[in-house]
């Protein structure tokens, strides 16, 4: 066996390339909600981002191969090793509890218990999510500036309860993911380990709060996201 | 005394299989007048005179020095390793920590690698074959030099001693939802990694014992960390993560290649 | 049958060249012929599986059997305090000579001067094989290793891993042992249990074993069969041992001819938790290392109701310092263990039974901090709540003597070899090393020297040095002993009566504990052996064993143990009843001081007395004279 396949392999090996995939798309959503915050700024702040990430193919090619295939890698290898782990024990307990005394969910709501759930949930969201920004498919966007795209989309009603679950099931996966990735490649110290817990978790808030935040305000204060005109006209 | 002498009544739910190849199902049993100041297995002693004397067979389980450090002992107790306390030992859980009238469900250790031998007994052979594919240090008697030619940080060998702390009874792998037995295995790993008598050996032990425990059939880690909370020795998943950085400085910057036996 | 002459086959010349002399004189096998010879080792706690790996490692064929599920487990791995040696790292005038002088007055001058020399020599390279084995010894903050002190010694030279000393040291041969399975220089059989020897012309050449997973009985043959299944405490039913400790392989052995000596020598330990219950299955130990910060006393006055916190300083009797200053609360184990007995008996016991005493943290606490109290003995503290419910940083521990080590064992000349050819015999099974009293952190460091450094070089002398002939598991006497041990067991499984195996158990360790306990005398050990026959008769026609002997049957296992304890006990007693004096463990109260100390008869008793087996008639005492050139015999004195 070859040193590279004995590592893909391995369960440990496995893990390391899901952490690091997973790290990565963590970065994602942290330079992707960074972009859509300009929406707050104004129609033409994130009109001039959107312009400017579209100015350069190349870049914006690799980044969507990249992004695609560290998304299809964690997708691949949860599956996979969900179902390893699942058939590591056949006979299941007819009683579980958790020994931690540090657990604020029950395990049936616990984010690392409900990896698979949420992550699922995220996978369909990004289904939409694809299907709505980047297909445009069945909005009849035509003519339109990306942040009145924007601002259409997330006002749908439909959309309200699609993306505010999909921007929670994300908060709550990389809640135990970002914690649980840094394990897994190794960082963990004593001096720091409380610490990546704890970013960790509010990442994990951002995740959801700053995501959902985007349909749930346009519900709140419609004006907010009518950004007609805003672009040719500016303030 | 500072504590009061109780006397429980409970109910049993005990899991009774015959052998490895029998389906197994849980039986109930009434146990009277246990004291609180019996340990579990000492309960178990009880229900167990009950059943012989009636001319039924007893409940198998496994158990030897009854102080918890042999590590031989081992049941889920109400869906938790080793019972409701922390850094405990099946055998040092004491019949204070229940109420009467409780229910108590007593399951085996649940893992494919950790058969069912009889009733509460599983077969933890598993866990040898790991530490002999590698969790050593290559000397052999005779060959070694003074005690005191290598100077060993006290802290360096005091975070050693925490993983060799292990007492290889399997709570982790019980415990863990993926039935991972990387809490055990990285004890071992950080043991010796942490050691200057380790490190020769510790690109190949690290990637031969990881080759070893997939082997076997224990699911991977995801860090959900229940290990540590049902580890009677109070290993930390601090070993783990030293794993993982030994395993993938091993992989990627040494020449190891895992070798396995299999079973 | 004529008296047979017990020879130690101890070499000549001066004490400290003995052992040298004696490697330099024994046969050795040529390396390409080590892989013509099978060695069996049944035990894998410190002496077993030490020499099970370095026998390996020279290049036998090595079959390591033992009855619990891994070899990890042997109970070797409950010492908690620590190794002597004497490497005198602290400068403190230790020396190989002070070593040997402390264990063999330790001893109460009933071992042999050879052996013990042989064991402090050795003592030095234990610590640095462990070391080399990535054993994490406690270290000064240098980085070198640090020592404390145990009983019965002026000098500091135990070495330690906090409070799980024997942990650390047998998963250390434990590792060792993998390695050797590994290179497929070992085949390991966990779950076995040995049921009987295997002799072919007198000589030892295999086993019979039960697996105790499927119940099939199982032979092996050997060149030569080592037997390190350690003591025979849980004779006493309630004892430190852990539960599946037996005396079945030694006694299996000691019925096809190998003598057994001493086995009146039993330590009692002065500092475990006092019994609670008549439910209690067995007794849990507090290692002696805390008597170095903890005090022993008893209350001036026996009905002194107050909490111990609450007792100041001058209504408490610190006996041992009282009465030992010199050595204060670190006299060896059967003075404190005695003297505990001593202020119980005159009703100054604590507890509820009375059968307490106090060990007090107060003043190290006070001195060096709860923190350094705590990294010194947290687990021992923590073991300690966890039995009681008690904070012994709050309140002192309560302790009790309780039945340990077993001094006694199969008799071993100085190869350590039994007086069956080809059966060795290390360890605690063995009688060789300690006397009638073992100090503390000896027993580790035994069998370590026994299968690290000595049984390597005296199994290969018997090997070369002897024509075995060719033998296998064929042989006639392989099935006829096999048959033999099938019946023993269907016969038990035959009996069906009403009584379970535990409750013979319990009766049998009541009359030892009774009678053969701390304090012995001729009337109780006469009756003593009336009982044991007793029982030993009901057992046989009373003992109910469900399920059937052709799956695990765990009732099946302790009842062939408990078959075995019955016969052995009574051997025990005539031990005792035949050693007309006091000494080391063994306290007979005909023989003590006005002042209550153990009083010895060194013109008539300094010797090993080792029993032979007779069949169907009683054992017949032999003796091994003990010769003390260079010590003098004195009264132990720690005061």
């Amino acid at each position: 066996m070859s040193w590279l396949t004995g590592f893909l392999k391995s369960t440990v090996g496995r893990k390391f390339v899901m952490a690091l995939t997973g790290l990565f798309l963590c970065f994602f959503l942290v330079v992707h909600l960074s972009g859509n915050l300009l929406l707050y700024v104004g129609g033409e702040a994130y009109d001039k981002y959107a312009h400017a990430l579209h100015s350069n193919e190349e870049f914006l090619m690799l980044a969507e191969t990249l992004l695609f295939a560290a998304f299809a890698l964690h997708i691949v290898l949860a599956f996979t090793t969900t179902w390893e782990n699942k058939s590591a024990r056949k006979t299941g307990y007819r009683k579980t509890e958790s020994k931690r005394d540090d657990r604020a969910f029950p395990l049936l709501l616990a984010p690392d218990y409900t990896m698979m759930v949420t992550g699922l949930v995220g996978m369909l969201f990004l289904i939409v999510h694809i299907s709505d920004f980047k297909l445009e498919f069945g909005w009849g966007l035509e003519d339109m500036t990306p942040a009145q795209k924007a601002g259409l989309i997330v006002s749908d009603g439909t959309r309200l309860i699609i993306y505010m679950a999909g921007a929670i099931a994300l908060g709550i996966h990389v809640s135990h993911g970002l914690a649980s990735a840094c394990q897994t490649i190794g960082f963990n110290h004593p001096k720091y380990t409380a610490g990546i817990q704890l970013v960790s978790r509010i990442f994990g808030v951002v995740v959801a709060l700053g995501f959902s935040s985007f349909p749930v305000m346009a519900q709140m204060y419609p004006e907010w996201f009518q950004f007609v005109g805003t672009v040719t006209t500016g303030h | 005394m500072s504590h009061s002498d109780q006397n429980l009544n409970l109910t049993l739910r005990v899991w009774r299989q015959d052998g490895p190849s029998d389906r197994g199902r849980f039986v109930d049993y009434k146990v009277n007048g246990i004291s609180t100041h019996m340990s579990f297995l000492e309960m178990l002693d009880v229900l167990n005179e009950q059943l012989v004397a009636a001319g039924e067979e007893p409940v198998a389980f496994d158990h030897d020095c009854r102080e918890g450090i042999c590590g031989t002992c081992g049941v889920m107790i109400n869906g938790q390793a080793h019972g409701p306390d922390n850094e405990t030992t099946t055998c040092q859980l004491h019949m204070r920590r229940f109420k009467s009238g409780q229910t108590i469900v007593i399951e085996p250790w649940r893992a494919n690698p950790f058969p069912v031998i009889k009733d509460l007994a599983v077969d933890r052979t598993a866990f040898d074959r790991i530490i002999e594919s590698g969790g050593f240090v290559s000397v052999n008697t005779g060959q070694a030099q003074d005690g005191n030619c290598l100077p060993i940080p006290r802290q360096d060998q005091e975070s050693s001693l925490d993983a060799a702390a292990c007492i290889g009874c399997g709570a982790c792998v019980a415990a863990c939802k993926n039935a991972s037995a990387m809490l055990f295995t990285s004890a071992k790993v950080s043991h010796l990694a942490q050691l200057p008598q380790g490190d020769p050996e510790r690109s190949q032990r690290v990637v031969n014992m990881v080759a070893q425990m997939d082997e076997e059939g224990f699911g991977g880690c995801s860090n959900t960390y229940e290990c540590e909370a049902a580890c009677p020795a109070g290993v930390s998943v601090e070993h783990i993560a030293r794993l993982n950085r030994e395993y993938i400085k091993a992989s990627f910057c040494s020449t190891a290649v895992p070798a396995t036996k299999s079973k | 049958m004529s008296q047979m002459e017990l020879h130690s086959d101890v070499p000549g010349g001066p004490l400290s060249e003995k052992w040298e002399k004696h490697r330099n004189e024994m046969k050795l096998v040529s390396p390409n012929n080590k892989r013509r010879f099978d060695i069996i080792v049944v035990g894998t706690g410190l002496a077993g599986a030490a020499a099970a790996a370095s026998l390996g490692e020279l290049g036998y064929n090595v079959k390591a059997f033992c009855y619990q599920d891994s070899p990890r487990r042997a109970h070797s791995i409950a010492a908690q305090g620590g190794i002597n040696a004497a490497k005198n790292y602290p400068n403190d005038g230790d020396s190989v000579h002070r070593l040997f002088y402390d264990t063999i007055k330790g001893g109460d001058f009933r071992a042999r001067e050879a052996n013990v020399y042989r064991l402090a020599e050795v003592s030095g390279s234990i610590i640095d094989q462990c070391v080399a084995q990535g054993v994490p010894f406690a270290r000064e903050y240098g980085g070198l290793l640090a020592n404390r002190t145990f009983g019965g010694a002026q000098v500091s030279r135990t070495f330690y891993c906090r409070g799980q000393t024997g942990q650390q040291l047998l998963l250390g041969a434990y590792s060792s042992l993998m390695r050797q399975v590994s290179a497929g220089k070992v085949k390991m059989y966990p779950r076995r249990e040995m049921l009987d020897l295997v002799t072919v012309d007198g000589m030892a050449r295999g086993i019979v074993c039960r697996n105790l997973k499927t119940g099939e009985f199982e032979t092996h043959a050997a060149h030569a069969v080592l037997v390190c299944t350690g003591g025979y405490g849980n004779a006493f039913y309630l004892s430190t041992n852990a539960k599946g400790c037996n005396v079945t392989a030694a006694w299996r052995c000691h019925k096809r001819g190998a003598f057994f000596a001493n086995p009146c020598f039993t330590q009692i330990h002065p500092t475990c938790i006092p019994v609670k219950g008549d439910y209690q299955s067995k007794l849990t130990l507090m290692s002696e290392s805390l008597r170095n910060d903890g005090r022993v006393w008893v209350p001036k006055d026996p009905n002194d109701s107050r909490a111990p916190q609450d007792i100041p300083e001058e209504d408490r009797d610190y006996y041992l310092e009282r009465r030992y200053p010199a050595f204060g609360n670190m006299v060896p184990r059967d003075v404190a263990s005695r003297a505990a007995k001593e202020r119980c008996d005159e009703g100054y016991g604590i507890g509820e039974t009375g059968m307490a005493v106090y060990l007090d943290f107060r003043r190290a606490i006070q001195e060096q901090g709860e923190d350094a109290i705590r990294s010194k003995y947290g687990n021992l503290f923590h073991m300690y709540q966890k039995i009681t419910d008690e904070n012994p940083y709050k309140t002192p521990m309560r302790i009790y003597p309780a039945v340990h080590y077993t001094m006694g064992g199969l008799w071993v000349d100085y190869n350590l070899e039994s007086t069956i050819p080809g059966l060795f015999v290390l360890g605690e099974a063995n009688f060789s090393d300690h006397g009638a009293n073992r100090l503390g952190a000896s027993a580790l460091m035994q069998g370590l020297a026994d299968g690290y450094f000595i049984a390597p070089y005296t199994v290969g002398h018997h090997l070369a040095g002897r024509t075995i002939k060719p033998v296998t598991t064929a042989h006639p006497r392989f099935e006829e002993t096999k048959n033999e041990a099938k019946d023993r067991v269907d016969k038990l499984l035959r009996i069906n009566g009403t009584r379970t195996v535990q409750s013979f158990h319990r009766e049998l360790g009541q009359i030892m504990w009774d009678y053969c306990g701390m304090a012995r005398n001729a009337q109780g050990l006469n009756q003593a052996i009336d009982k044991i026959r007793l029982i030993r008769e009901q057992f046989w026609k009373q003992i109910r064993i469900p399920g059937s002997g052709e799956s695990f049957n765990q009732q099946l296992e302790m009842a062939g143990r408990v078959a075995d304890f019955l016969e052995f006990a009574e051997v025990f007693a005539q031990d005792a009843l035949t050693r007309e004096e006091s000494c080391g463990g063994h306290f007979r109260e005909e023989h003590q001081t006005s002042e209550g100390e153990a009083e010895r008869d060194d013109e008539n008793f300094t010797h090993v007395a080792a029993w032979e087996h007779v069949p169907n008639g009683e054992a017949k005492r032999h003796v091994e004279p003990l010769e003390f050139e260079n010590v003098e015999l004195t009264t132990r004195s720690y005061k």
